[in-house]
This record gives C-alpha cells, sequence and structure tokens, in this order.
C-alpha cells in the first residue's frame, strides 16, 4: 500500500542543512493502523508529508497505491491527495467561517462534486460519528472531541484509502484523546482505511498495530 | 475540478470577511467608473441639444459674411503662397472689391455692416468731443423715446434688432452742451435719426404651451396668439413715442446677421442710413474739435493694426437664391477673403463643440483611468492582503487535493469580484447621475430657448447607454481586475503548504 525505498529528506533551514530522513525504507500493508513515534524534530511529520505528496523526497522514492508520487504532476498529486488520503490534524484546521457540514465537505468541492450530494454525505458522516445536533454549529461552537471527529469525518469524506493522522489527540484531553482514538480505530476495521498516525502519546500508540520509532531521521 | 459555481462561493465567502476592505475597493473601482459612463451616456445627448438650441444665431441661408480673418498688412505671405496666383489677400475689403461681387450674377447685394454698439445717455450729454468718440446709433436716442429706462436697458440684451428712423433737425446747444431738437433752426443738422430698438416686440408671442404633466407642447389657438399680439401693442403704445412705434414697425426688416456682445449686423436700408447720420455726427463732431490731443495711429512691426478710412475688415453679401450661396462663397474666397454662410458656421460651430466633446471626454476617460488604476492597486492590495491572512486556508486547501491553478483562480476570482461588482455599481451610479444631469440640461434648455418651436427640437432626455460600451468597460475592469490580482494569486498559489500549515 505505502512503500518508502531509500527516503532521504534534507533540507535548508537559513544557512544550516537539516538532514530530515535518512535512507527510510519502510512498507505499510493495505488497511493496517500504524502508529509512527519518536521525539520532536526526529521526521515523524516530514515522513507523513512525503507520503501525501506535500514534499518530494531529496533521493528514494515514495509509492502509494501503486502511484510513484515523484512523477506526478501538480494536478495529479492534487487529485491523489484528494482521492487517496484523508488528513487530520492536531489543531483541526477547520476554517471559521465554515459549519461542520461544509468543513466535512470541503474535499469534495476539490473533487468537483455538486453541493446537494456534498451537503448530503457530509450529514451523513456526522450523523454517524454523533454529530447530528452541530451540523450546523461553527468551530468556535465545538468542543474539541467535537471539532476533531468532524476532521476525522471530513478527512473520510471521500472515502480515502489512507489517513494520515499528525498528533491527533494531541490537543485533547486525555478522555476525549481515547474517544478519538477509538474512531480512528473503528474506522480501521470496520471501513479496511489504512490509518498512519504520528503521536507522541504511547496511550494513543497503543491503539496501533504496530509502532514505527523514528529517531534522527531514521527508523530504529 | 472545482466546479465554477464553488468559485464563485468560495471567492464570495472569502471576500466577505473583509468586509470594509473589499468595500473600499469596489468603490474605489465604481468611482472611476461613474466618472466614465457620466460623460460617456451624456455627451452625445448634450451635442445633440446644443446644435439644436445654441446655435440659433446663424446667418440666414442667403446671407454671407465676408471677414479678412486677420490684419492683412500684419499677414506673412508663406513661401507656398507666394508661387500662387496673387491674390487680394493683403488688403482689406474695400468699395471695389463690393463692386466686383455686386457685379457678379446671383448676387443682390453687397456691403459693409454697419457695427452698433450702445451707448450710455451720459455720453450724449457731454461736450461734443466725446461724440466724436460715439460707435453707430447710441441707445440714448432710444431712451429718449421710450418712457420705462430699465425696460430699455432690458431689452438691448434682446434679440434681433428692429430699426426705425425719422427725418431730424439737431442743433448743438454749445452752452448747456447738448444736442437739442430745433426743427426750425437755419443751423440746424439734417439728417435722418435712425432709432434701434434691440428686441422684437412680438418675440415674447407664445406659441405653445408646455404640459409639464404629458411632457409635451400644445400649440396655443390662432385666436389667443392675436389677442397676445394686441395686448403687446397696447403695452408698447403706452411706452413708446408712437411715431417711432409706428415708423419702427415697417422697418421690422430682416436681421441679416449677428455679431457676438451687443454688435448687430443690420439691413443694408439702415445700415446706410447709420452710416449717413454716423457721418453727419462726425462731421458735426468736427466742427468742435475735442480739447485734447487725438492719439497717433498705433503702427505695428508689419504693418497697421486698424483700417484706413475706406477700407473694411468685414462685409455682408446678399444673394438672390439661397441655392448659390456656396458657389458665391467660392469666388468670394478666391478672392483671398474668408467667408461664413449658414452651413459653414453651423458646421464650424458643430466641429468646435465636438472637439470641446472630444476633449472633455478624453479629460473624463483619463481622470477616470487614472481613479481606475489606484482603484485596481486598492484591489490588489485587498487580495494581497487575502493571500496574506489565508495562509493556513491555502495550506489547508492544497493537502485536501486543490492544485495550485485552483488556488489561483481562487485568488484571481476574487480580484475579479471586485473589479466587475465596482464596475456594475458604478455603471448604476453613473447613469442615475447622467439622468439627473439630463434632466436638468432638458429643463435649462427648455428654459433658456427663445423660440417656442425651437423647443419642440429638444428632446425630453439626452441620456444615452450604449450596450457596447458597458460590455467593453465590464469586460475591461475584468482584464484590469485581472491583471491587479495576478501577482497576489500567482503568491497564493505558490505557497508552500507545508510550511503554511506549520504551526510554531
Amino acid at each position: 500500500m505505502i512503500r518508502l525505498e531509500n527516503v532521504s529528506m534534507e533540507y535548508r533551514l537559513k544557512s544550516e542543512r537539516v538532514q530530515a530522513l535518512r535512507n527510510v525504507t519502510l512498507h505499510l500493508l493495505e488497511g493496517s493502523f500504524e502508529a509512527i513515534m519518536g521525539p520532536s524534530g526526529s521526521g515523524k511529520t516530514t515522513l507523513i508529508q512525503l507520503i501525501a505528496g506535500l514534499l518530494t523526497p531529496t533521493a528514494g522514492e515514495v509509492i502509494v497505491s501503486g502511484e510513484h508520487l515523484r512523477r506526478l504532476d501538480d494536478a495529479k498529486i492534487s487529485a491523489f491527495r484528494n482521492r487517496t488520503i484523508g488528513f487530520v490534524f492536531q489543531f483541526f484546521n477547520l476554517p471559521g467561517y465554515y459549519d461542520a457540514v461544509d468543513n466535512t465537505a470541503l474535499p469534495l468541492v476539490f473533487a468537483g462534486v455538486d453541493e446537494r450530494h456534498r451537503r448530503e454525505r457530509a450529514r451523513a458522516l456526522l450523523t454517524e460519528f454523533g454529530l447530528q445536533e452541530r451540523l450546523d454549529h461553527k468551530p468556535d461552537q465545538l468542543s474539541g472531541g467535537e471539532a476533531q471527529r468532524v476532521a476525522i469525518a471530513r478527512a473520510l469524506i471521500n472515502n480515502p484509502k489512507i489517513i494520515l493522522a499528525d498528533e491527533p489527540t494531541g490537543n485533547l484531553d486525555r478522555e476525549t484523546g481515547t474517544h478519538v482514538m477509538e474512531l480512528l480505530q473503528r474506522i480501521n476495521r470496520e471501513r479496511g482505511v489504512t490509518v498512519l498516525m504520528v503521536t507522541h502519546d504511547e496511550k494513543a500508540a497503543a491503539f496501533a498495530q504496530r509502532v514505527i520509532r523514528i529517531e534522527k531521521g531514521e527508523l530504529v | 475540478m472545482i466546479r465554477r459555481r464553488d468559485y464563485l462561493r468560495l471567492t464570495t465567502q472569502k471576500l466577505a470577511l473583509r468586509k470594509k476592505r473589499a468595500a473600499f475597493a469596489i468603490v474605489s473601482v465604481a468611482l472611476g467608473v461613474v466618472v466614465v459612463v457620466t460623460v460617456n451616456s451624456l455627451m452625445a445627448g448634450v451635442r445633440d441639444v446644443a446644435v439644436k438650441t445654441i446655435w440659433t444665431e446663424e446667418l440666414d441661408p442667403d446671407v454671407i459674411r465676408v471677414y479678412t480673418g486677420e490684419n492683412p498688412y500684419e499677414y506673412v505671405i508663406t513661401p507656398d503662397e507666394q508661387k500662387q496666383k496673387a491674390k487680394k489677400r493683403l488688403q482689406y475689403l474695400t468699395e471695389s472689391v463690393f463692386d466686383e461681387i455686386r457685379g457678379w450674377p446671383g448676387v443682390e447685394a453687397a456691403d459693409r455692416p454697419v457695427s452698433v454698439e450702445p451707448v450710455s445717455i451720459s455720453s450724449l450729454d457731454k461736450r461734443p468731443r466725446t461724440i466724436n468718440e460715439l460707435q453707430g446709433v447710441p441707445e440714448a436716442l432710444l431712451l429718449r423715446y421710450v418712457t420705462d429706462r430699465a425696460l430699455a436697458t432690458g431689452i438691448t440684451n434682446a434679440i434681433p434688432m428692429v430699426v426705425g428712423e425719422r427725418e431730424v433737425r439737431l442743433r448743438f446747444d454749445e452752452k448747456r452742451g447738448k444736442l437739442e431738437d430745433d426743427p426750425d433752426g437755419e443751423k440746424t443738422w439734417l439728417g435722418r435719426e435712425v432709432t434701434i430698438v434691440l428686441g422684437d416686440n412680438y418675440a415674447h408671442l407664445t406659441h405653445f404651451n408646455y404640459d409639464y404633466g404629458k411632457h409635451e407642447y400644445k400649440r396655443v389657438a390662432d385666436e389667443d396668439v392675436t389677442e397676445q399680439r394686441d395686448a403687446i401693442e397696447r403695452n408698447y403704445r403706452g411706452m413708446y413715442d408712437m411715431t417711432i412705434f409706428n415708423t419702427t414697425l415697417p422697418l421690422k426688416g430682416r436681421v441679416v446677421g449677428f455679431c457676438p456682445g451687443s454688435k448687430a449686423l443690420i439691413p443694408f436700408d439702415a445700415a446706410v442710413m447709420c452710416e449717413k447720420w454716423i457721418d453727419q455726427r462726425e462731421r458735426l463732431a468736427a466742427r468742435n474739435p475735442p480739447s485734447r490731443t487725438e492719439e497717433p495711429e498705433s503702427y505695428g512691426e508689419r504693418g497697421r493694426r486698424a483700417p484706413k478710412p475706406g477700407e473694411y475688415a468685414e462685409g455682408i453679401v446678399l444673394v438672390k437664391h439661397g441655392a448659390d450661396v456656396e458657389a458665391v462663397a467660392k469666388r468670394i474666397e478666391d478672392l483671398g477673403f474668408n467667408v461664413a454662410t449658414r452651413a459653414r458656421t453651423f458646421q464650424n460651430q458643430a466641429e468646435a463643440f465636438d472637439s470641446t466633446v472630444h476633449i472633455v471626454k478624453e479629460v473624463a476617460f483619463a481622470l477616470g483611468g487614472l481613479i481606475l488604476a489606484l482603484a485596481c492597486a486598492l484591489v490588489w492590495s485587498t487580495t494581497s492582503k487575502t493571500v496574506s491572512d489565508s495562509r493556513v486556508d491555502i495550506g489547508l486547501f492544497r493537502a485536501l487535493g486543490a492544485t495550485k491553478r485552483d488556488i489561483r483562480r481562487l485568488f484571481l476570482g476574487e480580484a475579479m469580484l471586485q473589479g466587475v461588482l465596482g464596475t456594475i455599481v458604478g455603471m448604476g451610479l453613473g447613469w442615475l447621475l447622467a439622468i439627473g444631469i439630463s434632466h436638468w440640461v432638458i429643463g435649462f434648455a427648455r428654459r433658456s430657448v427663445f423660440d417656442p418651436e425651437e423647443a419642440l427640437l429638444i428632446p425630453d432626455s439626452i441620456f444615452s447607454i450604449k450596450l457596447g460600451f458597458c460590455v467593453l468597460l465590464i469586460v475591461g475592469a475584468a482584464v484590469v481586475s485581472l491583471l491587479a490580482g495576478l501577482l497576489p494569486a500567482n503568491r497564493a498559489a505558490n505557497i508552500d503548504p507545508v510550511k503554511a500549515l506549520k504551526r510554531e
């Protein structure tokens, strides 16, 4: 499903060269739930950004669902992200001017789905996640747990094969974080969606089938 | 691929987040458009009304005005002109020129016009030397026969002019320093006194009534016009010496032309009388020479400034049939003089007005363009600010599947929306303003025209919408605002989503 072959990532920070990843080779199976753990600056987030095609590796190949991401132009990589990847962010990233339905339906806007179908699917998904009372609420009217559930619904709206979650519980209390992890686990089991999660939280990582540890840009 | 409707939705949503800034940009665009639209939708109509109403002082169809244009004695012949056949351009109009023209077939008369300037009665009351300064028939003589001085002052500004005459015997009373009637005196000046009435006695007859409800003129019944005529006559009988009034009416001949200001070109027979009268006045004045020395005639570097006695800067030619006017005018031109006919005058005036319209349009368009350029800077600034404020959203959109092209189009759409909205608002306001100005101009023109017949020519509106221009304006505004949004939109498209989504 996801293959990283000898991937290195180097970038410049002011005048300094930073080696974010060094010769990383990683294979993730379809339908797996994996957690990436490591200290800050170890390259966890860079890894999932490479898998999402938001970054291009300095060396090596990233192959997702059979697509060599390096070979895709902007339009194709955008379409790939839209259809194959669902993002869950630590800080939710829900635009404040949209209500829960519109926020959830946002990826469908870029997929060219008409408004009626978008809203129908978003409503159904939010209802499934127990947010039927919050459909027309703006992000600032939602709790942290509700906002993250809206973000997860948004990640799922386009039926992606992979969910990339960057510290999904990082901005939540323990109890809410547990609920969010249970939701991700349920999605992984029931829908067969591959979940790759970056986390510092051992409890959250415990929900994953495998924990990948990374230090100074290398898998350990 | 984002649907078009969603582009519009996303764009308006973004714009709505920055209402004040966007409104400022839209209003600025609108302001520029107002100037351009107002001028464009009015100028054609203003020209139309001006041509129909302002140019009423044209010559009669069978009259040619002849003039030298510039002082021929200060005229320098160009090398090209030196090669041409010699013409009489280097001299003023003279009696011999008039004689030549009179001899042409189709010409009824040719002569110099008499320029008449009203002078105050106090001028006449002064010592004889001041009589020397008098030009033409004084208003003072008119005032002698008008019982209401205020009326006389009022009518001196009116047109047309009617000339009357009577035989008089005048004597200059040296003791009293005044000209006095002396019908039986031996040393009296015998001549024909020409009296001028400025203003047609019946000019204010109402032939039409304007129905403000229906916005149309209605013709007044003939018997009502006759009644008005009688009333005016009764009124004039009370104000004028009846002898003058009665002698004036038969002489109320055709006015062959007008000069600007208080000067008027009067019929030939009256002009001849005027000249005789003036000559006699001058002879009278010569017998009583002025006490101060007259200033010597002034000469310029290339010749004298003023024509000598017997030379004239202007003349009038009457043709028997109006159809011959242009042919005769051409022959006079061949003599080296400038001519003016009704058609040429009208054309010149229309061309002059067109040139003014052109200048006004250019100035308005330049001003509008300047305001629009400033407005574009505002559009650019607003879009740039939106891009800066939307970095996280742009990063999110990119992560969720928006292409660079999508992002670029989103911000270009925002810039274009400001431009097009501003243009539409500006067009609306411009039209409202133009309609208001149109009403005012029409009202002013209807109040100003002298002849009700001419009032009928004034349209109900001078406002016109040119569809092609509107489309051009909207397309132009869209293109210009797109250009204004290009840099910020490109910047937005090139925002790195990884950096945009990074939170320290």
